[in-house]
């Protein structure tokens, strides 16, 4: 992984985050704002402009990949990079959650 | 009375959140925007007052998409009204938002919007903003041997030109970095 693609996602914005998590299965961009409602009882609600931009610098950078296209909507997937980058951003989550109960204890 | 209204209103390009402050409260007060003409005349609607938030989006990918791209915000229901000089124009009723909603949900992409008008917009009036300063130079350069008022007005409006520049140039730097220093404290 280059130092750019590290610089830009490592951390990583929420939105950027939720995405790479959904597109382990193919999904569009309202897809994914509807799985991530439903994963967080309607607190965090991703707005269209965001998705848009995110998913196509994404898709630009080899995150995630362009599968077809349905009814209007683009479905993604997530890549072999996507992956290395959400699982970089999964360790460093869980070190934090670790960390956060170990001090709070 | 007339169910039609007018008004001309200037916003620079930096500008759009006062835009989109501004449709609102014309929508509040009972007209909703129906259309904006060259360079900045805005037409309205008589309608039920509601209060209703209006969005801009800067971007050119979307612009070349239009399908899927006005398909994500009609998903999440966001009414499309048109282009206007690159910007896309959205609104929603509060009534069916969840609390407070914008197409944007986070400082980072309200930075990447910011960077596509800097491209977009800033880029072309840098080049000439150079080409102005240059003919600035060169006007000025053999004035007080030539009082011939060609010379004057073309000086002259070189020179307000060279202001107005100065101050949009000024105004999106300030507004920048207001948006950076607020994504860091955060």
């Amino acid at each position: 992984m280059d130092a750019h693609i590290k610089k830009v996602y490592v951390p990583m914005t929420e939105t950027g985050f939720y995405i790479l998590l959904c597109l382990r299965t193919p999904n569009h961009g309202y897809g994914i704002v509807q799985t991530v409602k439903e994963l967080t009882d309607s607190e965090i609600i991703l707005s269209p402009g965001t998705m848009y931009g995110s998913l196509s610098k994404m898709e630009k950078d080899g995150l995630i990949t362009f599968v077809r296209e349905e009814d209007k909507r683009k479905i993604y997937q997530i890549t072999e990079l996507g992956e290395e980058v959400l699982n970089l951003e999964l360790r460093r989550i869980k070190r934090l959650y670790q960390n956060a109960k170990e001090m709070t204890k | 009375m007339s169910n039609t209204k007018t008004q001309f209103k200037w916003f620079s390009i930096p500008e759009y959140d006062k835009e989109q402050e501004y449709l609102r409260q014309m929508h509040k007060s009972g007209w909703k925007l129906v259309r904006i003409g060259f360079p900045g005349v805005y037409h309205f609607e008589a309608c039920q007052p509601e209060d209703v938030v209006y969005q801009l989006d800067y971007n050119q990918e979307g612009t070349e998409h239009k399908t899927e791209y006005v398909q994500m915000f009609t998903d999440c229901g966001w009414e499309f009204l048109f282009d206007f000089v690159g910007y896309s124009y959205f609104r929603k009723a509060v009534k069916d938002m969840n609390g407070e909603e914008e197409i944007f949900c986070d400082d980072a992409s309200r930075l990447d919007m910011m960077k596509r008008v800097f491209r977009g917009r800033i880029v072309p009036l840098i080049l000439i903003f150079i080409g102005i300063v240059w003919q600035l130079i060169l006007q000025s350069m053999d004035f007080y041997g030539d009082r011939d008022p060609v010379r004057v007005f073309l000086l002259a409006l070189f020179g307000v030109t060279f202001v107005l520049y100065s101050i949009l140039f000024v105004q999106f730097a300030v507004q920048f970095y207001a948006y950076k220093k607020r994504m860091k404290s955060r």
